[in-house]
């Protein structure tokens, strides 16, 4: 167990390097082989993993460059365990669902080293490399939208690209900038994270961090207005990559905003936390607007993303246990319903060759099992009690009611509306009446799909049931980071605001 | 009746002459050989002026005398050794080039090889002084080679393009000289150092003077170093230059301008007077912002490349204008990472060159040309992609750890703004290293012929692509000694 984050990040990294020698008939079976078995070393993680620690385990440290301020520093807490989860089941099944036949080979060494970057960036603890890690994600991504997407997945791609990397340049400059204050502050470099913890930031220099660090992680959620290039990358992105598109790497940065903006910089939060909540409100109203506008499937679902990734954000900011975590394990159950149900539409897609609602109509009973499976995810989606969906929206919602109750009001109407486009577009496809004739023939889910959908089924109904096991591994992290934004803020009214959100009657 | 001048050989200190002297004689004996025995091959030739630059390598390395020689006109101090070692090391790796597979005319020339460590002395004695007129020689003697260099490649474009740069060439020696004289005129010397200390005692007085002098100099540097607005002569230079020659421009002679513009620069901003940091402001943002606006827009690797230089020179200038050992240090960092990164993105240029235009009737090397290439050849592909993610900055490809390092000297000495500009145009530049790649991963082969681009690929440029490739991906492992050496020598030279 000593070294098994290192064995997580690189074992997918070299799977894939050893993948080049792999002849293209046995490629995709090794391809589940690997993304398994990374899965199943995830879960001895989990296993591993002691629920009633706080902090960080596994920790793996070697200083690397120590004058420089670098270390190869990985560990692993309740906040990033069950995002790396996430990413090893997400791509295993990802894996499992594939459809693509022509260059499957380059496509799935690409998604190996995104495997890499993904999991690296959850259990980096050193910003330097962590900054690399979320850089290099964007390679493969470009990769494997610009390869395999549909006819406009040039400009798709390239502009992917060129937001995300350009919004994280900033956060560039706001890392070394860290690193100087760190240096101030003891005289030695250090860009690691649990170093950086202890450093007291006067609140101007907060501010001025913050938007920094924003803008990276707002493009990364993403947020608005900086939302544009996600329909366009879903819209043209091959089944695969929008599957790990929507259920990892978005989680990239709401993962940033739990992990760095709110320790690192309490009182810039406490400060914005009223613009943040209120783009956060116009994320889950607009987007969800436009999702009800939509023709295309699998635009629905990318505009309910962006609906989906408001809440997690409003929850990050209500500055409490209940929002954070709940805002986390969202992050979680929206990466298992959103990558199911673009799973679902690449299903439908390979068989039609249309995404288009109104091409389809009555699909229930042409294809039960699809229409069943479609179903659970919707109503996950939507966030019905008992689904996976209900727990975090509810936690998110709950915990910023502290906050302001007007704005969750407001907030909660995202809800509402999400119910609306989400069954819209189910009565849409799968009432009615087969009115178009290609439509008879069609073929329900065959065994390939059913494998990779059933564990997402089961999954959605158990942690919608029972989300206790997960839920208090990452609250205890969350509380521990509650009382370190409450320690390391300057200015009272932080503290104040700190303390009334969470009512906990002060920590000091 | 003279006085009779009686020189102490050992206050000579001829030690510190011998790394120059060790080429020009390598020099010599080239072309002394090729009188004595006609068509040396050029295999020999090339591997001869590698093992001369080898020895001369081993006398800068090894040289510990006194910093100071040969009538105190040479200065080998700490930025003179790690420039030095810059260029050879550059020139060792770019030379080995000519051994491309197809035969190029001017490779088979002894003069060639001759000429080309001529320049290397030049540079070699351009950054070991700080005497205004030595180091006008030393930058004569390698222009001078340099714009032959040129010209030997023999196609139109390669004459066009030599005599573009002789003349622009011929006009910033003039500035040079105009601003040498002017700074003689308001000092009495001609030696920096001294040139320094008299105008800090007179406080920049007169300032028209000071003024007219500096701009000359600007022009003149600015030229040698590519910066905006003396920029315009280089994406037409490299591009008619043999793709060696372009990537040995694009690193040797800057580093050499660099090492000048530091003792120059440095001496002036420290003293603190406003106008002339601000001017050094503008002209950095300006080299950055407007190269890479530029390099937007071209439709030729080679040019992007061109311009995409002048903007990592905008970088270094920026170094220079900080002014802090850290910033120094940044410098030559940088240059070091970017020497190989560039070495490999131009020996590629040079593998895929081919002798008809096939893609474009204007351009050697179209985007077009590189469509699909990873279906046509996927290691060649791969490898382009990575130098292109390097000099995009991405980490953790070498020349990430160099904007690393730079921006932050510029964040530690409080000049935020200036870093984020500098992150800002990183952005930018993403743009066009991603064309490359997008054109080579995204798009459709337009020919399924891999013959078509392996025609100048021979086992010595598989063998230096492969070690440029090796450690751009795996720069991780020695930036750290790599860095500690250069602060050490800069340091010690007092920057």
């Amino acid at each position: 167990m000593e070294h098994i984050l290192s064995l997580l990040v690189f074992f997918p990294a070299m799977a894939g390097l050893l993948g080049f020698l792999v002849t293209k008939e046995s490629i995709r079976a090794y391809g589940i082989s690997v993304s398994a078995i990374e899965f199943f070393l995830s879960i001895i993680l989990w296993i591993g993993f002691d629920g009633s620690n706080a902090g960080y385990q596994f920790v793996e440290y070697l200083p690397f460059m120590p004058s420089y301020g670098l270390s190869y520093y990985l560990g692993v807490d309740g906040i990033s365990l069950f995002l790396v989860i996430l990413s090893t089941f997400i791509t295993m099944i990802a894996f499992i669902a594939l459809s693509i036949k022509n260059e499957i080979k380059n496509l799935i060494i690409s998604v190996l080293f995104l495997e890499m970057t993904m999991v690296g960036v959850f259990l980096i603890l050193d910003v330097i490399w962590f900054y690399a890690f979320w850089e290099l994600s964007l390679v493969p991504m470009l990769y494997i939208i610009g390869a395999w997407g549909s006819a406009n997945r040039m400009y798709a791609s390239i502009k992917f690209f060129l937001y995300t990397f350009a919004g994280s340049v900033l956060m560039l400059v706001g890392i070394l900038y860290m690193g100087f204050l760190y240096h101030e502050a003891t005289g030695i470099w250090s860009f690691s994270l649990p170093d950086w913890y202890l450093l007291q930031i006067p609140f101007e220099t907060q501010l001025w961090l913050f938007g920094a660090f924003f803008l990276a992680f707002a493009i990364k959620v993403p947020m608005f207005p900086f939302h544009t290039w996600l329909p366009y990358a879903h819209g043209q992105a091959p089944t695969i990559g929008s599957i790990i598109l929507a259920a990892v790497l978005l989680k990239m940065g709401s993962y940033g905003f739990v992990r760095f903006s709110l320790p690192l910089f309490p009182d810039a939060s406490v400060y914005f936390l009223i613009p943040v909540a209120t783009i956060c409100i116009i994320m889950v109203i607009y987007a969800a607007m436009i999702a009800y506008a939509q023709e295309d499937m699998k635009q629905v679902i990318a505009y309910s993303s962006i609906s989906h990734m408001g809440i997690v954000i409003l929850g990050t900011f209500a500055m409490n246990a209940e929002g954070i975590t709940g805002s986390i394990f969202l992050m979680l159950s929206h990466g298992i319903v959103s990558g199911a149900l673009f799973m679902l539409v690449g299903v439908i897609y390979d068989r039609r060759h249309t995404k288009l609602m109104r091409d389809f109509g009555g699909l229930a009973s042409v294809m039960p099992n699809f229409a069943t499976v479609y179903g659970i995810m919707l109503m996950a989606s939507v966030g019905l009690p008992l689904t996976i969906g209900f727990v975090g929206e509810f936690l998110s919602l709950a915990g910023f009611y502290r906050i302001s109750w007007v704005m969750t009001l407001f907030a909660g109407t995202g809800i509402i509306l999400g119910a609306v486009y989400m069954l819209v577009l189910y009565k849409k496809s799968f009432f009615g009446e087969v009115v178009h004739a290609e439509n008879k023939t069609l073929k329900d889910l065959n065994a390939q799909e059913l494998t990779a959908l059933i564990p997402l089924v089961a999954l959605v109904a158990i942690l919608g049931i029972y989300p206790k096991p997960v839920l208090s591994v990452i609250d205890m992290s969350v509380q521990k980071m509650l009382v370190l934004m409450d320690q390391k803020a300057v200015e009272q009214t932080t503290k104040e605001v700190i303390i009334k959100a969470n009512s906990i009657g002060g920590t000091h | 009746m003279l006085e009779p001048i009686s020189i102490d050989v050992i206050s000579l200190n001829l030690p510190a002459l011998l790394p120059m002297a060790i080429l020009v004689l390598g020099a010599l004996a080239v072309i002394c050989a090729d009188l004595a025995v006609k068509g040396l091959n050029r295999s020999f030739l090339t591997m001869i002026t590698v093992l001369f630059i080898i020895l001369d390598f081993g006398a800068v390395v090894g040289f510990n005398g006194p910093s100071h020689g040969f009538f105190d006109v040479l200065l080998l101090d700490g930025i003179s050794i790690i420039a030095q070692v810059i260029i050879l090391v550059a020139s060792a790796f770019f030379l080995p080039l000519s051994l491309s597979h197809r035969h190029f005319r001017e490779f088979r020339m002894a003069e060639f090889y001759a000429l080309f460590m001529f320049m290397i002395v030049g540079f070699q004695f351009m950054v070991s002084s700080d005497n205004l007129i030595m180091i006008f020689i030393g930058l004569e003697t390698s222009s001078l080679a340099l714009y032959t260099l040129i010209a030997m490649h023999n196609r139109a474009k390669a004459f066009e393009a030599a005599i573009k740069y002789f003349t622009m060439g011929a006009l910033a020696a003039s500035f040079y000289g105009v601003s040498a004289l002017i700074f003689y005129a308001l000092t009495g010397s001609v030696e920096i150092n001294q040139i320094g200390k008299i105008l800090m005692q007179r406080e920049f007085e007169p300032l028209v003077g000071v003024l007219a002098a500096t701009v000359f100099m600007l022009g003149a540097l600015g030229f040698k170093l590519s910066l905006v607005p003396w920029h315009t002569w280089t994406p037409d230079v490299y591009e008619g230059s043999s793709a060696p020659l372009a990537g040995y421009m694009s690193v040797v002679p800057k580093i050499a301008g660099f090492v000048v513009a530091m003792r120059l620069f440095e001496m002036l901003v420290s003293s603190g007077v406003v106008w002339l940091e601000q001017i050094l402001y503008i002209l950095v943002v300006l080299t950055m912002t407007l190269s890479n606006l530029i390099a937007l827009v071209q439709e030729d690797v080679k040019r992007m490349l061109a311009f995409s230089s002048i903007s990592h020179a905008g970088f270094m200038m920026a170094a220079i204008l900080i002014g802090t050992t850290q910033s120094n240090s940044a410098l030559f960092f940088y240059w070091t990472l970017f020497m190989f990164t560039n070495l490999g993105a131009f020996t590629m240029l040079w593998i895929v060159r081919h002798r008809k235009n096939l893609w474009d009737e204007r351009y050697q090397h179209p985007f077009s040309k590189f469509s699909g290439l990873v279906k046509i050849m996927p290691t060649t592909a791969t490898i382009m992609g990575i130098f292109m993610f390097a000099l995009a900055g991405m980490p953790p490809f070498s020349v990430f750890f160099g904007k690393f390092y730079l921006i932050s000297a510029a964040i530690n000495s409080n000049y935020v703004s200036l870093a984020i500009i500098i992150a800002i145009n990183s952005a930018i530049a993403v743009y066009y290293y991603m064309k490359l790649v997008i054109f080579m991963f995204l798009k459709e082969p337009v020919t399924a012929d891999a013959r078509l681009y392996a025609t100048n690929a021979s086992t010595p440029l598989k063998v230096i692509v492969g070690f440029a490739a090796i450690i751009t991906m795996f720069a991780i492992v020695f930036v750290e000694p790599l860095l500690t050496i250069i602060t050490k020598y800069v340091a010690a030279s007092g920057f």
